[in-house]
C-alpha cells in the first residue's frame, strides 16, 4: 500500500509484525526532535508493562526531544498518567480520545491495533508516513486537539479531589443494607472496625456469619479486626469460641454498662478507613437482621469515615481506661487487705502477750521476746508503707556517699544472721555465705542505709523461700564487675538461693507493687528494692536458676573508679 | 480481769478440747496459753495440712481456725475436715478484711450451726467469752 510520492524518499506505508513496528518506533523516537503523541490508556499500559516499550521510554528520556502527550485521564488510569508526567515535557487531557498516533517534525505514525487490545501485547501494525502533506495535516490535527484540551495537572487534582470527597448514600431497603454490609466486609483489604450496640445486635451479626467471616479473614488474609460489643454470658461463650486461636489481629473489646458507653441504637462498620456503613436499629427484639433494622447510611467520604474512625478509637481508649481503673481498684483493695492483715497480725500477738505476761512470771522473758519480735515486724511494715508513699509522691531523699559495697555486704550479712537468730525462737539452720569477701574495694555512690535495706530485703526473700529446706537451705552472695558497651562500669551483686524458685505467673510483675505469692508479706519489698536501685541509676532483675533449683536476684550499680 | 474469765471457765466449760490452726506461731501460742489458763485443753498446729493429717473424729469440741494461711487456708481446711467430723463446733478468726472472704464465709456458714467469725486483733478476754458463748449454744 504505497502512496504516490512527490519525490522518491517520501512515502506512506503500513508495517506489519511486532519486531518491524518496534524497530520503526525506536528509530522514530531516536531521530525526532519534536514528538507529539495522542494516545489512549492502552498505549500508556504498553509503555509501562512491556519490557521492549519500557526501553522506548528510556530512549525518550535520554534523548532531548520535546514531547507533548495528549490523553484521556480517568480515575482508572490516574496512577499511569501520573507516572508518564515524569517522562514528557507537557501533558494535557482530552475527554474521549480513542486514537493512537504520533507526529514529529517530519513523520506521522498511527496504529489501530491498540483499539481492541485486552491484555498488553506488542503493536503489530503501524501506519507510517513522511509525506509532507500528510505530516502537516496531522500536525494541525494534533494542534487543534491540543488547543481544545485541559491541563493534566488540573484534571489529576480534580479526579483526586472527587475520589477523596467520595459519596454518601441513604439506603432504605434492609436487604440492600445487608448486601452492602457483607460486600464491604468481603472487599475489605486491611482493616474492619465494627461497633455493635446491643447483645441482640451481636447475635444477629453472628447468625448472618459476619463474625465468623471476619475471624477467618483475620486468620487467612491478615485482616485487622476490632469489634466493640456489650457482653453477657452467652456472648462471652461465643467470643471464647471464636477467639480460641488467640489471634493478635482479631480483637473483641467487651464493654460494660458501667463504662458509660451509650451508643445503643446504631451499628457502625468502617472498612479500610475508606468506607463506613451506619445501620439504624428500629426493633432490637427481632431475631432476623432485616427485620431489626431501619435505614442505613453508606459513606465513602473521607471526613465522615475518618470521624467514625476517631469515634471508634476514642471508645476503645475509654474501654481500656475503664479496664485499667478496675485493675487499679482491685490492686488497691488487695493492698488494703494485705496491709491490714500484716498490721493486725503483730498487733494481735502484742495484745495477747501483754494480757498474759502478769500471770506467767516464769515465761516472762520469752513473752517479752515475742512482743519485741512483733513490734519489730510492725515497725518494718510501717517503714515499708512510708517508703512506698515517699516513692509514689517522689519525695524519697537519698543520702549518697562513697560506699564500699564489699563492706556493706559483709555488715548486712552479719546483721541479718543476728536478726534471724533473735527473731526466730527456734533454731534456724541454713547456709548464708558471701563468696567474694576479699579485700577488693567496690566503691559506689550510694545511700548506705538504702542499699543495706535492698540487700536485707533480698535476703529476706531468699530466706523465706529456702526456710522449708532447713539445714539444706543455701544462700550465696557474689559480686562482679561488668563493663557496658558505653564504657560505663557496673558492679553486680547476685543473691542466689536453692529454694522453690519464682512462680512463672508472678514473674512478669515481680517488681511491681502488691505482687506476692508467699501469703506472707505485703508485696512491697521488691517494689521498694527496684525503686531504690533505679534511684541509684542501677538495675534490678531476677531469674530462676538454669542449673538446679532456686532463683537468683541481681542488681547493678555504677562503679566509681 | 482474769478473775472474770476464770469464773466463766469454772462455771461452764472446764475440759473442753479446742484445736487452734494458725500459721503464726506467736499468736497460736498466746491463744493456747490464754485458753489453757481458762481450763480448756488446747492443741495447736501452725500448718493446716499437718493439722488435717492429724485430725480425728470426736477428738475436739471446737476448732479455732485462722483463714489466711499458706498451702491450705482455713476455709479449705474446714471443708476437708467436715468430711471427717461434721459435729464439731467451728469458729474462724482472721486479720484480713472480712469482705474479702464474705461470699465464701456465707457459703460455709450455711453448712455450719455457728455464725462465729472473730477479727484480729481480739483481746483474750473477749475471745474466751465468745468461745464460752459458743459452748452455751
Amino acid at each position: 500500500m504505497t502512496s504516490y510520492p512527490n519525490n522518491h524518499k517520501q512515502r506512506t506505508e503500513v508495517l506489519y509484525g511486532a519486531q518491524n513496528v518496534l524497530t520503526k518506533l525506536s528509530k522514530f523516537f531516536l531521530e525526532s526532535k519534536i514528538i507529539n503523541v495522542c494516545g489512549t490508556d492502552k498505549a500508556l499500559l504498553l509503555a509501562f508493562e512491556m519490557q521492549d516499550y519500557k526501553n522506548l521510554l528510556k530512549i525518550l528520556k535520554e534523548k532531548n526531544a520535546k514531547i507533548k502527550y495528549l490523553t484521556n485521564i480517568t480515575k482508572d488510569n490516574l496512577p499511569l498518567c501520573k507516572k508518564i508526567l515524569n517522562h514528557v515535557d507537557e501533558m494535557r487531557h482530552l475527554d474521549g480520545i480513542l486514537t493512537n498516533f504520533s507526529v514529529s517534525e517530519s513523520e506521522y505514525l498511527a496504529t489501530s491495533s491498540l483499539l481492541n487490545m485486552q491484555q498488553p501485547q506488542p503493536i503489530n501494525q503501524l501506519i507510517c508516513s513522511n509525506v509532507d502533506e500528510i505530516v502537516e495535516q496531522q500536525k494541525s490535527v494534533f494542534e487543534s486537539l491540543w488547543n481544545n484540551s485541559a491541563s493534566a495537572e488540573q484534571r489529576i487534582k480534580e479526579l483526586e479531589d472527587f475520589y477523596n470527597i467520595g459519596r454518601t448514600e441513604i439506603i432504605y431497603n434492609p436487604s440492600i443494607t445487608k448486601e452492602i454490609l457483607i460486600n464491604l466486609i468481603k472487599r475489605s483489604k486491611s482493616e474492619v472496625l465494627l461497633l455493635l450496640p446491643t447483645i441482640n445486635a451481636f447475635l444477629r451479626e453472628y447468625r448472618i456469619g459476619v463474625l465468623n467471616y471476619l475471624k477467618d479473614a483475620a486468620e487467612t488474609r491478615n485482616l485487622n479486626v476490632k469489634i466493640l460489643t456489650p457482653t453477657n454470658d452467652e456472648i462471652n461463650t461465643i467470643i471464647q469460641k471464636i477467639q480460641s486461636n488467640d489471634l493478635k489481629n482479631f480483637i473483641i473489646y467487651p464493654f460494660e454498662v458501667a463504662s458509660q458507653i451509650k451508643i445503643n441504637t446504631i451499628t457502625i462498620i468502617i472498612v479500610d478507613e475508606k468506607d463506613s456503613l451506619v445501620i439504624e436499629k428500629t426493633d432490637d427484639s427481632k431475631e432476623n437482621f432485616e427485620d431489626a433494622i431501619g435505614l442505613s447510611i453508606f459513606s465513602s467520604s473521607k471526613p465522615t469515615v475518618m470521624s467514625y474512625v476517631s469515634i471508634f478509637e476514642s471508645l476503645i481508649n475509654q474501654i481500656n481506661l475503664y479496664e485499667q481503673l478496675k485493675v487499679q481498684g482491685k490492686m488497691q483493695e488487695e493492698f488494703i487487705n494485705i496491709a491490714s492483715h500484716e498490721l493486725r497480725t503483730p498487733i494481735q500477738a502484742i495484745i495477747a502477750y501483754s494480757d498474759l505476761i502478769d500471770n506467767h512470771p516464769d515465761e516472762k522473758g520469752e513473752m517479752i521476746d515475742a512482743i519485741k519480735r512483733n513490734a519489730t515486724a510492725l515497725q518494718r511494715l510501717a517503714e515499708d508503707i512510708l517508703v512506698v508513699t515517699k516513692i509514689e509522691s517522689k519525695t524519697l531523699v537519698l543520702h549518697k556517699e562513697k560506699t564500699n559495697l564489699n563492706e556493706l555486704i559483709i555488715e548486712t550479712i552479719d546483721d541479718y544472721k543476728n536478726n534471724i537468730q533473735q527473731n526466730h525462737n527456734h533454731d534456724i539452720k541454713f547456709k548464708l555465705q558471701y563468696l567474694h569477701a576479699n579485700k577488693k574495694s567496690y566503691i559506689v555512690d550510694a545511700d548506705y542505709q538504702r542499699i543495706l535495706q535492698v540487700i536485707s530485703n533480698l535476703l529476706d526473700n531468699a530466706f523465706k523461700f529456702t526456710k522449708d529446706l532447713k539445714e539444706n537451705g543455701e544462700i550465696y552472695i557474689t559480686i562482679e564487675e561488668k563493663k557496658q558497651e558505653t564504657g560505663q562500669q557496673y558492679i553486680i551483686v547476685n543473691i542466689r538461693d536453692n529454694g522453690k524458685g519464682i512462680d512463672s505467673d508472678i514473674m512478669p510483675r515481680l517488681f511491681t507493687k502488691f505482687a506476692t505469692k508467699s501469703n506472707k508479706g505485703t508485696g512491697l519489698g521488691l517494689y521498694i528494692c527496684k525503686s531504690i536501685i533505679e534511684a541509684h541509676d542501677g538495675k534490678i532483675w531476677a531469674e530462676n536458676n538454669k542449673e538446679g533449683k532456686g532463683a537468683t536476684f541481681s542488681f547493678s550499680l555504677p562503679f566509681l573508679n | 480481769m482474769s478473775s472474770i474469765i476464770k469464773n466463766e471457765k469454772t462455771i461452764n466449760h472446764k475440759n473442753k478440747r479446742i484445736l487452734i490452726v494458725d500459721d503464726e506461731p506467736d499468736i497460736a501460742l498466746a491463744f493456747k496459753i490464754g485458753l489453757e489458763d481458762n481450763g480448756f485443753i488446747v492443741d495447736v498446729f501452725n500448718d493446716a495440712q499437718v493439722a488435717l493429717i492429724n485430725f480425728r473424729k470426736g477428738k475436739y469440741d471446737l476448732l479455732l481456725l485462722d483463714i489466711k494461711m499458706p498451702k491450705l487456708n482455713g476455709m479449705e481446711f474446714f471443708l476437708k475436715m467436715k468430711e471427717i467430723d461434721d459435729k464439731v463446733k467451728v469458729c474462724f478468726i482472721t486479720a484480713s478484711e472480712t469482705y474479702f472472704y464474705e461470699n465464701l464465709i456465707k457459703k460455709i456458714f450455711n453448712l455450719l450451726s455457728t455464725r462465729s467469725l472473730f477479727r484480729k486483733p481480739i483481746k483474750l478476754k473477749e475471745l474466751i467469752s465468745a468461745l464460752n458463748k459458743e459452748f452455751n449454744c
